[in-house]
């Protein structure tokens, strides 16, 4: 499986660098001081979400029985093979298309934070209904590991949930769990640790089967978004939020906050982390 | 619908290069040829998207099971005819466990914190020369009152809550709120009220929060605004011994408990009749414009982990709950303990307040020292009726009863207590109407501050305030005029 | 001691007076705040909106047709216009009135504040169908353009107000829904509803009760003196010509014609056991509803079974996406299915 998903790395200096946007971040209010990778937890509400970051931190967040509310954002930390990775569990979501407050937490957290991984916890038992939300992310972001959890629960309907095929569709890695009694888990932190280094390069799904309509309003606005702000890692993605006039997307255009998430912004994080880190040690 | 963008169909592009502004004023006039629809023709295609997907790699049983377990269970939880009796049962049981077994905690609670700690602490300050007015503002007033609260609030919400939680994790809750959401879909609200009403029997801060399940904003703030009609457990105590001293008594011995009890539960049934009129009242007025949507999931049973459960209620409710609940008492503590060693001319703040007030009690069938009690007593009803008692004594200038001034006690006889309330001037009426109050009056301190944090406003807090107060003086003013007119006549 | 019987008549009479003054919606302070608002600016704005309309309506406004409009004296009319002329917002030539480029400028964005607001109010509140365009005739005269321009980001820069009326924009470009009146199209020919206009506002609440709503498809089945009688969104209409004129729709060519008019199916009407496929959701189910029903995954496309119901018959519990979600038969109503057969069981 892994051999599908690994392409040639990018010619970039620095495969293995961080490429999360440290300033997006600390205005984000996540301190970065002691952390080498920021990984952002994704998810439905009710996929076991809180049981995954538990299960990943040794935490014992508890966000509550309480749905349908953020009350803070979850942070915590782990470390893996010597690096430190920043954990933040986003609100449960069912889409990013930012229709509630939560939604745009979660929307902004993945697309202005830049965070190394974005893991997307998705419920095995209702595939459909999370790769929803699994498909959005996509579109935002190439680095995401989709942890299939509830694997038991699965099973006990009579459920196969082929990983491989999901991983080779999805062009992300797929790593099936039972967050409950930590099955999958060691797993779990492999895939997030290779593509936060980049010795994963995830070769993302792009939605397809637009309308006509779309389809033409799209060949006309991604090339003008890729004229001004080249080496944008999701052109389409902006394409369509801004015909859906999202107000905090043309905010970013406008003020051309959208070209610090550019892939040569990304290279000045990294420089300005790795200084960072020099002069810490 | 001809935008004048020729440019859009493929025209020369323009010479120079786009700006920002160029990418939005293209997007705009895009989102006119595409129609107003787009959005949903977004949502159709990424579901159609991860539909193929999610079908490439899911296998479905070929055979179906013969027997679906949760659906049997559904089809039991759910049953036009056992359906309502299950959860009956369910409940009933719920109460008699928190009942029965607070007894003992509470009992152990009070006679550590009342029975040991306090004389301990007088102790202690008097051998230190501690000077009386400091002693008194700290321990018999602060301490007391905080440790009255604790006594009384702690064991039933611990109980209740875990209990509770359980069966939410159970799966079981969102079936109770699918079986009733019909009878509160009548009043304008939400199946899930159901949970924060219940909730709300056992602390009315606690059913606040717990509206956040409902996720429609109409729905939500009409049940934040009635959950104060739930008799909570800081108020159950006053109800029963009331209905005990004044009207179990009135039946012959043998039916006393049985009268008394029935009492109890009829104004708790008149609290859940006015949770469904206000309900209503409101959904078609003042909120009227608040965005009203309905959906219910109906999560699959999950066997319930005991020791996740126990953490999580205790932590996030109970000692929540409990936290707020000692912020508000220990300076209301100090306030009830000030009002009655203070002297203006002679008479303490408290009489003069009380005497100010009579005129208003006596007028909705209570007295001042009812309404006194009630305004120090906001941060918990637990509170109130040793108030009453302590002021009662303070009033009729008795020595040998209580501990003196500023000091709520409790007596151990309900004979005791009726004695010495009839000599504060107490009736049948007093006894109806303060039962009456005590559901119907503005909710506790702590649940006022909940109501606050949660809907964000003060114009709903102040709602959810002084409805039920307003509504509480015309209930008892009602009353007790028919009352007085029956008798009289 | 008083006289618990005296007592007690001024008791209701103070709650009688109380909810004279206090009632919502029908109150004497209510009223009373409502009178308030109706100021000299309001007026004025009212009448820049009615002489914005007769010019793109073609025919003259005049002093009568304003006081007509505003409900005023014609005199009080003829002072209005006097002050609105010596403030530059419109010019008169022999009877004929105008609006000046700054006068085209403010009834533009009265226009914009108003369906901007119409949009929120169908979108951010629960208020309904009917009483959009009355709170909107009042709130706009409340905002500033900076705050419509608030506004409309808040709403996700909406190009259309929920009658399908385009809303101006911020630079007050008002392009035209382009639609002819139902009446004009051939029996037989399908096209897709644009607006409805929402005055007045009896044959509005007319329309909205038979369930039409911009964005549906409709096909034109018969066309008499008397009566029109049309299919849209599942359902067969009969309206009077007089009523059906408020409809203006733009012609579809035959290749994006709907599906033949079939009987139209709502998720309400399928039993328990029996299964169908999502094939639209009623435009009256709009907002935040209708979000939180594409949340769940009932979109078009989407297989739907009902699988239970609560004890009462209502509200039926729903499997979609492999996901139990509990619907009240009100909304089950709005959602158009397509029964699948249900395979014929097995003989065991």
């Amino acid at each position: 499986m892994k051999q599908e998903l690994i392409h040639q790395p990018a010619a970039s200096a620095c495969a293995s660098c961080p490429a999360h946007n440290l300033a997006n971040l600390q205005k984000l209010g996540v301190d970065m001081a002691n952390w080498d990778y920021v990984v952002a937890l994704a998810g439905n509400p009710n996929t076991g979400k809180s049981t995954v970051f538990n299960a990943i931190t040794g935490l014992r967040q508890h966000t509550g029985n309480w749905p349908g509310k953020t009350v803070g954002r979850a942070e915590g930390g782990f470390v893996y093979a010597d690096r430190r990775y920043k954990i933040v569990d986003l609100p449960g979501t069912y889409s990013l298309l930012a229709t509630s407050l939560d939604e745009e937490i979660a929307r902004d957290f993945i697309l202005f934070g830049q965070p190394d991984v974005t893991v997307v916890v998705v419920d095995a038992t209702r595939l459909e209904r999370n790769l929803n939300l699994a498909l959005q992310v996509l579109e935002i972001t190439d680095r995401v590991v989709i942890c299939l959890n509830l694997m038991d629960e699965a099973r006990r309907h009579g459920l196969i949930v082929d990983d491989r095929r999901l991983a080779r569709d999805l062009g992300v890695p797929v790593v099936p769990t039972v967050a409950r009694s930590r099955e999958g888990l060691p797993e779990l932190l492999q895939a997030i640790d290779d593509v936060a280094t980049g010795r994963t390069v995830c070769k993302p799904y792009r939605l397809r089967n637009e309308s006509p309509a779309i389809k033409h309003a799209l060949k006309i606005l991604i090339p003008q978004i890729e004229q001004v702000f080249p080496g944008l890692p999701n052109a389409r993605w902006v394409a369509l939020r801004l015909l859906d006039g999202d107000e905090r997307i043309i905010e970013a255009v406008r003020t051309g906050e959208l070209g610090d998430l550019t892939r040569g912004a990304e290279a000045e994080a990294e420089q300005d982390l790795v200084l960072r880190l020099e002069a810490a040690s | 619908m001809s935008v004048s963008a020729s440019t859009l169909r493929g025209g020369p592009p323009p010479s120079h290069p786009p700006t920002p502004e160029d990418i939005l004023a293209t997007a705009n006039a895009l989102r006119w040829e595409i129609g107003a629809d787009f959005h949903e023709q977004l949502m159709e295609d990424i579901y159609a998207n991860a539909a193929r997907i999610a079908s490439r790699a899911v296998t479905r049983p070929t055979d179906k099971p013969r027997f679906d377990l949760e659906r049997s269970i559904d089809r039991i939880v759910t049953h036009r005819i056992w359906g309502f009796p299950i959860m009956v049962l369910l409940f009933m049981l719920v109460f008699w466990l928190t009942i029965e077994g607070a007894n003992y905690p509470s009992e152990f609670l009070s006679s550590v914190l009342l029975g040991t700690v306090y004389p301990w602490l007088k102790a202690v300050s008097g051998q230190i020369g501690v000077p009386w007015w400091l002693d008194g503002l700290l321990i018999d007033g602060m301490y007391l009152a905080t440790a009255w609260v604790v006594s009384v609030m702690l064991p039933p919400m611990a109980i209740f809550f875990p209990l509770f939680t359980l069966l939410e994790d159970l799966g079981y809750l969102p079936r109770l709120a699918f079986n009733l959401d019909n009878i509160f879909k009548r009043s304008g609200a939400h199946g899930r009220q159901a949970l924060s009403m219940m909730m709300g029997f056992g602390c009315n801060a606690a059913g606040v929060i717990s509206t956040r399940i409902i996720d429609s904003p109409r729905e939500r703030l009409i049940a934040i605004i009635t959950n104060n009609f739930a008799l909570c457990n800081g108020r159950w105590p006053t109800q029963i011994l009331i209905a005990s001293i004044f009207i179990g008594a009135l039946a012959p011995a043998y039916l006393a408990g049985l009268v008394s009890a029935l009492a109890v539960v009829g104004i708790a049934l008149l609290g859940v009749l006015l949770t469904f009129l206000v309900s209503a009242f409101l959904s078609r007025t003042w909120l009227r414009g608040e965005v009203s949507t309905f959906s219910l999931e109906l999560p699959p049973y999950r066997p319930p982990r005991i020791l996740q459960t126990l953490y999580t209620s205790l932590i996030d409710r109970t000692i929540f709950v409990l936290w707020r609940a000692v912020v508000f008492a220990a300076p209301a503590g100090a306030v009830i303990w000030l009002i009655a060693n203070v002297h203006l001319g002679g008479v303490t703040i408290a009489e003069h307040i009380i005497h100010f007030l009579d005129p208003v009690g006596v007028l909705i069938g209570l007295n001042g020292v009812i309404l006194l009690a009630y305004v120090v007593a906001i941060p918990a009803n637990e509170i109130v009726i040793p108030t009453v008692l302590m002021l009662t004594v303070l009033v009729l200038g008795v020595n040998n009863v209580g501990a003196g001034a500023g000091v709520m006690f409790e007596l151990d006889s309900a004979a005791a207590t009726k004695e010495l309330l009839v000599a504060g001037g107490w009736t049948l009426l007093t006894a109806v109407n303060l039962m009456l109050f005590s559901l119907i009056h503005n909710p506790c301190s702590t649940t006022i501050f909940t109501i606050y944090k949660e809907t964000g406003s003060r114009k709903w807090t102040a709602v959810a305030a002084l409805l039920p107060l307003g509504l509480g003086f015309a209930v008892t003013f009602f009353v007790a005029q028919v009352w007085r007119l029956l008798a009289g006549a | 001691m008083y006289d618990p019987l005296l007592a007690l008549l001024i008791g209701l009479a103070v709650l009688a007076v109380a909810a004279w003054l206090l009632w919502p919606q029908k109150g004497l302070l209510h009223r009373w705040q409502r009178a308030r608002q109706y100021s000299a600016r309001v007026m004025q704005e009212d009448a820049l909106k009615h002489i914005h309309r007769a010019e793109r309506g073609g025919y003259r406004a005049t002093v009568q047709s304003v006081a007509g409009d505003l409900q005023i004296t014609v005199d009080d009319a003829a002072r209005l216009l006097a002050e609105m002329e010596q403030a530059g917002l419109i010019s008169r030539t022999d009877g004929d009135i105008h609006l000046t480029a700054e006068g085209r400028e403010s009834a533009l964005h009265i226009i914009r504040a108003h369906r901007l607001w119409e949009r929120y109010l169908a979108d951010e509140t629960g208020f309904a169908e009917e009483e959009w365009h009355r709170q909107a005739e009042q709130l706009e005269h409340t905002l500033l353009p900076t705050e419509a321009d608030a506004l409309s980001a808040r709403l996700g820069n909406p190009t259309h107000d929920p009658h399908g009326d385009p809303i101006p924009t911020a630079e007050g470009k008002l392009v035209a829904h382009g639609g002819v009146p139902i009446l004009a199209l051939e029996e037989g020919m399908s096209a897709r509803v644009v607006h409805l206009e929402d005055e007045p506002e009896v044959v509005y609440a007319q329309l909205v009760a038979e369930g039409i709503a911009p964005g549906q498809r409709v096909q034109l089945l018969e066309k008499t003196p008397q009566r029109v009688r049309f299919w849209c969104d599942g359902n067969e209409h009969v309206l009077a010509p007089a009523l059906a004129a408020n409809i203006s729709v733009v012609p579809l060519l035959p290749s994006q014609a709907p599906e033949p008019p079939q009987p139209g199916e709502s998720l309400a009407d399928l039993k328990i056991g029996e299964e169908g496929e999502v094939v639209r959701i009623s435009r009256a189910c709009r907002g935040s509803e209708r979000r939180r029903l594409m949340d769940l995954g009932i979109l078009p496309g989407a297989r739907i079974r009902p699988v239970f119901s609560s004890p009462a018959g209502d509200p039926v519990a729903y499997l979609v996406r492999d996901t139990l979600i509990a619907l009240r038969s009100e909304q089950a109503k709005m959602i158009g299915v397509r029964r699948i057969p249900v395979p014929e069981e097995q003989p065991v």
